[in-house]
């Protein structure tokens, strides 16, 4: 009808029976209409029986974001009257939701997003995320830290995923090759110091004719070895719940960021930085790391590594032991981070939404997950069960009661960063330790004062 | 510089002040021709004319960009004089717009005038030299970042080779604005074509009449191409401070995590400004920090402008 009614039309300005203007006005009216018409005809519901798609993104790589789309299969297999799509979005910086928040406020956002879980609470401050506590949440089978993390203000805000632990990596053929028995990193040995680690790592040291690093024993702050990392093993907690100050600048963290910038120094920290920087950017590929190459001795890295070395090093062989310790003598101490599942703002569909994030961060997917990935459970039961947990991944399991956890405070994104200046700063030696944690409490706690008096229970 | 004069075309009606009096025909014709350019106007007002005014409104105000946001006056402008970072990233923007657009200039006008003789392969060379300017800035920022790469960086290798020190570009506080610097000058080429342009728009009676008086090549490069370039200079002296002041999409890739590491060496001001909007929840600070380098970069636009009449030839005939 509409393509004779067009015809029509050039028909008559042709043969010029109407002029151009009004052949304007006409074919303005005839394309509105039709847009008209096929509005009308989207809104028949022919597919009303479509089922409703639920949204989630995240920001995972593989070989883990292939686990997260099987799960996302299986979960489809049996669920109705609504269907989830997993959608990757570009790999994120860890604090990083600039995506999110732009598809919220333009009102394109998904249902779930995948959030880092030491930041729901500064996400949820800022009113980017739905409160769960309508939708009955129940965070008690999950386990304390995690619970803490995913609530603000005494409200449920996520659901806790997954979560995991940090240790000490060592490769046994590097260390044969200077002559160092990998017998003496046996967990069943306990943990040795961080002294003795610099001791082992030295004659593993090569360079070039220029000087620079072809092979390292260890370097402190590659992969895992963050802040937080040697802060706690020092014995330092971060945030003072009495006074709600934030506590960079403590003792313990500058005697760990003292021993960090030494070790640096001692070896050129430039140098150091040559050889270990590149892995800490953004993007850079696992497969090259120094120590899956066989180039870097020791590090500290959590369980996903055990999947990451059966992929790209099934070869190599390795151990896994306790995080070094300050002095002989002292416990042990490593920190578990880990991922929760949110609705945020503007969610559509958010009844579905919460169905799949029971069943995804319920025991049916960490189940999966945990198998699948390497990881550790935050649903305290399932810590309890052996069979999610094979050879090396027992050991990460061990670990996790008395794992330490970053403070789970509304500027935690912002702790974060500078936290993380203040470390280049240290290990690239450009400042003092004190200095430079000084920096990062005066930039950090006056955004925290707004808050206080905060509960961590 | 001599201000044109426009004068109004004897036909058109006298208007009185204040009042625009139009014909029913005139009328018609204006709402015809807005209507036309309607597409253009709707996008401008909704996509610019509106973000301006809005985030004028939001830096007075504590906003995470959800809720309501809270009035706070000029707090986060007075805040910004006591802000250490914000001091810091003033100065890298500044250590880097002071460098990339003046060594920017020198490249282009060497290439420029590379491009200017007369041998048959130029177009080729004109070409290869130009497609840095259409390939995606991430993209050519992922290929400079291999290239300068510690350990497998090609450029790198040949710093070796030469007997001269590793150096880990973007991984060393000291070097990492100086790597952006270089990696400023893959747009050179652009700049190039319009130098080039200017260039051939120089008659070649002058440097005829120069060459019979006896001017070397030397002397006619300062004495006619260099004052007759000066306007096309200026131009890109504008266009690439203002460019300059908002370095953003290389140190978002190339930086790390925080964006503007290591140890804020590459903190650049829009770096910062996009932390504290996106990262930080401080959307009405990263509004007024986007105001006041509205402000800076218009001033020294204005200056540049002004220092034109002492420096900048224009032909006169």
């Amino acid at each position: 009808m509409g393509n004779d009614a067009w015809r029509d039309l050039v028909r008559k300005l042709r043969s010029r029976r109407i002029d151009r203007r009004e052949f304007m006005k006409r074919a303005s009216a005839l394309g509105a209409g039709a847009m008209a018409i096929s509005g009308a005809l989207r809104q028949v519901p022919t597919r009303a029986q479509e089922p409703t798609t639920v949204t989630f993104w995240t920001t995972f790589t593989d070989p883990d974001l292939s686990i997260l789309q099987s799960m996302v299969e299986t979960y489809n297999s049996q669920a109705q009257g609504h269907q989830v799509e997993l959608v990757q979005i570009p790999p994120a910086q860890v604090t990083d939701v600039t995506k999110l928040m732009t598809a919220v406020r333009g009102g394109t956002g998904p249902d779930v997003y995948h959030l880092d879980r030491f930041i729901v609470a500064q996400r949820a401050a800022d009113g980017l995320l739905q409160d769960l506590s309508g939708l009955g949440a129940d965070l008690s089978p999950y386990i304390a830290f995690a619970r803490a993390e995913a609530t603000f203000n005494g409200k449920p805000y996520a659901l806790p995923f997954d979560t995991d632990a940090r240790a000490l990596y060592y490769r046994h053929d590097l260390l044969q090759s200077a002559g160092i028995d990998p017998a003496e990193l046996d967990p069943a040995n306990g943990p040795v110091t961080w002294d003795r680690i610099a001791e082992i790592a030295g004659p593993l040291n090569q360079q070039d004719s220029a000087g620079n690093y072809t092979r390292m024993g260890f370097i402190p702050w590659v992969n895992q070895g963050w802040h937080y990392t040697f802060g706690f093993s020092w014995g330092a907690s971060f945030f003072d719940e009495a006074t709600c100050t934030v506590t960079p600048d403590e003792q313990a963290m500058v005697d760990a960021s003292t021993w960090v910038q030494n070790y640096c120094i001692e070896l050129d920290a430039a140098k150091v930085n040559a050889f270990g920087g590149p892995t800490m950017q953004p993007g850079f590929p696992v497969q090259q790391h120094p120590f899956i190459v066989g180039t870097l001795a020791m590090q500290i890295t959590g369980d996903w590594a055990i999947n990451q070395m059966e992929t790209y090093a099934p070869d190599a062989e390795y151990g896994i032991t306790w995080m070094p310790v300050p002095k002989e003598g002292d416990q042990s101490v490593t920190w578990a981070g880990g991922w929760s599942v949110v609705i945020p703002q503007g969610a559509k569909h958010v009844e579905e939404a919460w169905t799949f994030m029971q069943w995804f961060a319920g025991e049916p997917g960490q189940r999966i997950y945990t198998k699948e990935s390497k990881h550790l459970p935050t649903i305290e039961a399932l810590l309890s069960d052996t069979e999610l947990f094979e050879g090396r991944h027992q050991f990460f399991a061990e670990l996790l009661p008395t794992a330490k956890n970053r403070p789970p405070l509304p500027v935690g994104a912002k702790y974060w960063d500078e936290l993380t200046v203040a470390w280049q700063k240290i290990y690239l030696n450009e400042e003092e330790p004190a200095s430079a944690l000084a920096t990062v409490k005066e930039r950090v706690q006056p955004d925290l004062q707004r808050f206080c008096p905060i509960e961590m229970s | 510089m001599v201000a044109e004069t426009i004068v109004a075309p004897s036909r058109a009606p006298a208007k009185r002040r204040g009042h625009l009096r139009l014909s029913r025909r005139e009328r018609r014709n204006l709402a015809v021709g807005l209507l036309f350019i309607s597409p253009w106007l709707i996008g401008f007002l909704v996509f610019l004319v509106y973000p301006i005014v809005y985030t004028i409104r939001i830096s007075f105000t504590r906003y995470t960009g959800f809720g309501e946001p809270e009035w706070i006056g000029l707090d986060n402008y007075r805040n910004m004089l006591h802000d250490d970072l914000f001091w810091t990233a003033v100065y890298n923007t500044l250590y880097y717009t002071a460098l990339a657009v003046p060594i920017g200039a020198v490249v282009a006008m060497i290439l420029a005038l590379a491009m200017n003789q007369p041998l048959p392969e130029v177009p080729i060379y004109r070409a290869i030299i130009y497609i840095p300017s259409v390939i995606p800035l991430f993209t050519l920022t992922f290929v400079y970042q291999n290239l300068v790469h510690p350990t497998q960086g090609v450029f790198n290798r040949f710093l070796i080779w030469l007997g001269l020190p590793n150096i880990n570009w973007f991984g060393d506080p000291r070097y990492a604005k100086l790597a952006l610097v270089l990696l400023a000058q893959y747009g050179a080429g652009q700049v190039a074509v319009i130098f080039l342009a200017a260039l051939k728009g120089i008659p070649a009676s002058l440097y005829e009449a120069a060459s019979l008086d006896g001017a070397s090549a030397w002397r006619r490069f300062w004495g006619i191409t260099l004052p007759l370039m000066t306007p096309v200079i200026l131009y890109d002296l504008i266009l690439g401070v203002s460019l300059g002041l908002q370095i953003f999409t290389q140190v978002y890739i190339i930086s790390g995590d925080p964006p503007g590491g290591p140890a804020n060496s590459t903190l650049m001001y829009v770096v910062y400004l996009y932390n504290n909007a996106f990262r930080f929840g401080a959307m009405g600070y990263a509004a007024a920090l986007a105001w006041v380098l509205f402000v800076v970069t218009l001033v020294l636009a204005l200056l540049i402008f002004r220092s034109s009449r002492w420096w900048v030839h224009y032909e006169t005939t």
